[in-house]
């Protein structure tokens, strides 16, 4: 157990003196700032607009949907790839770490800054609606919150892992970097391809990881009202329905992705010299 | 008490036969407790690769060894506690103070603040604690790779090319903290290709040549190790011509002073015969005691490596 203090200490000592780290969180806490001014504005105009909870937790947990994963992802890579162009993780193992210990001291950084990122939404986003005059309905949070908000996290889980990875093993943050962008252009150009493939090929492109990935950070997958109000919407348009597979299977198939990407980086900290 | 122990020591770089490289092959020797035990080579000769197996971070292909006795994982990692090192050039986290980065290095190796503190005072580098480590100059980037290697009060010190880029001040005052530490029970393994400061340092000592070790033992006993003589004649042309010849003769250097010989056996009289009878007549003939410098280029003179390495 005190070497997981030791981990703390050390990564928390790393991340905190980098300017990096506070450029990038500042970035989306003012990012999140301005929704929650936005969201507060608009109750203030729009008597009809609630912001306030249960029923703004869509909107307060947007904060955390698509790019955070990128933030997050970015983050990692900028704070971890260094660690082999500098040789300063390998100093860390002269000095006594063990490269699994390494390894993990990493894991809690990823572990970190997802706590970070969601505190940081939460905190404006929660702290947003006291200053709205949207009265709240029964109870604070909804099982369907719980559903988005964990949904997110695990998002989180993927993309900080996927910037672990990519870390680890290119061990350096611009072509790191590159790759996780490429990767993201690549996976939609196959996808494209596969759609006109037919029906049974289309549905294997729900499991890639940017699409399942997609699919748990939206909304619409948890919120079964809000769902059918968009398809009742779609339906008037002559647009066929949006649909989601089950968010049990996404919850496995984003765990199965995480697991493997940080497994595929265990093993190359563990296997390659530093 | 072995302090290190290796045995058959191995590195391959790469599987594909005509592809791998053996940095390190089947290297063996044993540092003692208390000895200043030089490892010496050309640059690209397997040094930092042994060390780098020693201390964890290059994974061997063969062989073995133990430090402090311990050869399994677990052992070796508490083992480790007990070592201070430092590869190459300083590794630290260019965007940190240079008191954040030892808190860095303390908190692994479990030390407090105050001995930060010490470290800092006995290397001269207190003043400047408080500055980035990105505007640090090569010397005192190497003075505080020093301060971190002695920070958990190691029993064993490895230095890797500490005197790398310091001015000749620096490369002293280096070598005044190696023999303060030895002087306190220190057992220190230290690598350089700077041969004068490894004869006035050490008391052991290993060439190593392309991944392999060709000599080792005391400082006295290496040296000593190959008898050699100062020859000077009216034609050195000539002189040079014979020796060549000369089935007593295993390397010849012309220096300034006159033609350097090492010799197979002590016979200076057969080598003075044997000169005599090709024509050459011998206006100095007298031993040599050699320097460590002399043996490591008798060792390594084919190398072009490391002649260039040693003229630089």
């Amino acid at each position: 157990m005190k070497i997981l203090g030791v981990l703390l200490r050390i990564e928390t000592l790393k991340t905190v003196k980098r300017r990096t780290s506070w450029v990038t969180v500042g970035l989306f806490a003012a990012f999140n700032v301005i929704m929650a001014v936005d969201n507060v504005n608009r109750a203030h105009r729009f008597p009809s607009y609630s912001y306030a909870l249960p029923d703004s937790w869509p909107n307060i947990l947007a904060g955390l949907a698509s790019p955070t994963g990128f933030f997050i992802a970015v983050l990692m890579i900028l704070l971890v790839a260094p660690e082999f162009s500098w040789r300063t993780g390998r100093q860390n193992v002269i000095d006594g770490l063990s490269k699994e210990r390494l390894y993990a001291g990493k894991v809690m950084l990823l572990a970190g800054l997802i706590v970070l990122f969601v505190g940081t939404v939460l905190l404006i986003g929660v702290g947003g609606t006291l200053f709205s005059p949207s009265e709240g309905g029964p109870g604070i949070i909804r099982s369907t919150d719980l559903s988005y908000l964990g949904g997110l996290i695990l998002n989180l889980l993927l993309f900080g892992s996927a910037g672990l990875m990519l870390s680890t093993l290119i061990r350096s943050a611009g072509p790191a970097m590159g790759v996780l962008f490429l990767y993201f252009l690549v996976e939609g150009a196959i996808v494209g391809l596969i759609m006109r493939a037919g029906e049974t090929a289309r549905s294997l492109t729900e499991y890639f990881p940017a699409n399942v990935s997609e699919a748990l950070g939206d909304d619409l997958a948890h919120y079964p009202e809000m769902l059918a109000s968009v398809n009742a919407d779609r339906a008037g348009r002559g647009l066929a329905p949006r649909e989601f597979l089950d968010v049990e299977v996404m919850v496995m198939a984003v765990l199965a992705y995480s697991t493997i990407f940080l497994l595929i980086s265990f093993l190359s900290m563990r296997k390659r010299d530093l | 008490m072995p302090i290190i122990e290796t045995r058959d020591l191995s590195k391959r770089y790469g599987t594909r036969p005509d592809k791998s490289v053996l940095a390190v092959d089947r290297v063996s020797f044993v540092v003692e407790e208390g000895q200043v035990f030089g490892f010496l080579g050309p640059n690209g000769s397997g040094k930092t690769t042994t060390i780098g197996m020693l201390v964890g971070i290059i994974n061997p292909t063969g062989g073995s060894f133990r430090l402090f006795g311990a050869s399994d994982a677990k052992g070796l990692l508490a083992a480790r506690t007990r070592v201070g090192a430092t590869l190459e050039t300083p590794n630290f986290y260019p965007y940190m103070r240079g008191r954040d980065n030892l808190r860095v290095a303390a908190a692994i190796k479990g030390v407090g603040r105050s001995r930060i503190r010490e470290c800092l005072e006995l290397v001269g580098l207190a003043d400047r604690a408080r500055h980035r480590f990105s505007t640090y100059s090569l010397g005192m980037k190497q003075r505080l790779a020093l301060a971190a290697t002695m920070l958990g009060d190691p029993e064993l010190i490895i230095l890797d090319e500490p005197a790398n880029g310091l001015d000749p001040q620096g490369m002293r005052e280096i070598r005044e903290i190696i023999r303060i530490l030895a002087g306190r029970g220190k057992t220190i393994f230290l690598s350089s290709h700077l041969l004068s400061e490894v004869e006035r340092t050490c008391t052991h000592v290993a060439i190593v040549r392309k991944g392999r070790i060709m000599v080792q033992g005391t400082v006295d006993e290496v040296v000593s190790e190959g008898t050699s003589a100062l020859l000077r004649a009216e034609d050195e042309d000539a002189l040079m011509a014979a020796l060549a010849d000369c089935p007593e003769v295993t390397s010849v250097l012309r220096t300034d002073d006159g033609i350097i010989v090492g010799l197979s056996g002590g016979d200076l009289a057969g080598v003075n015969g044997y000169l005599a009878g090709q024509g050459i007549h011998l206006s100095y003939l007298a031993p040599h005691r050699q320097s460590l410098e002399d043996v490591f280029i008798d060792l390594t003179g084919g190398d072009f490596e490391s002649m260039t390495e040693i003229a630089s």
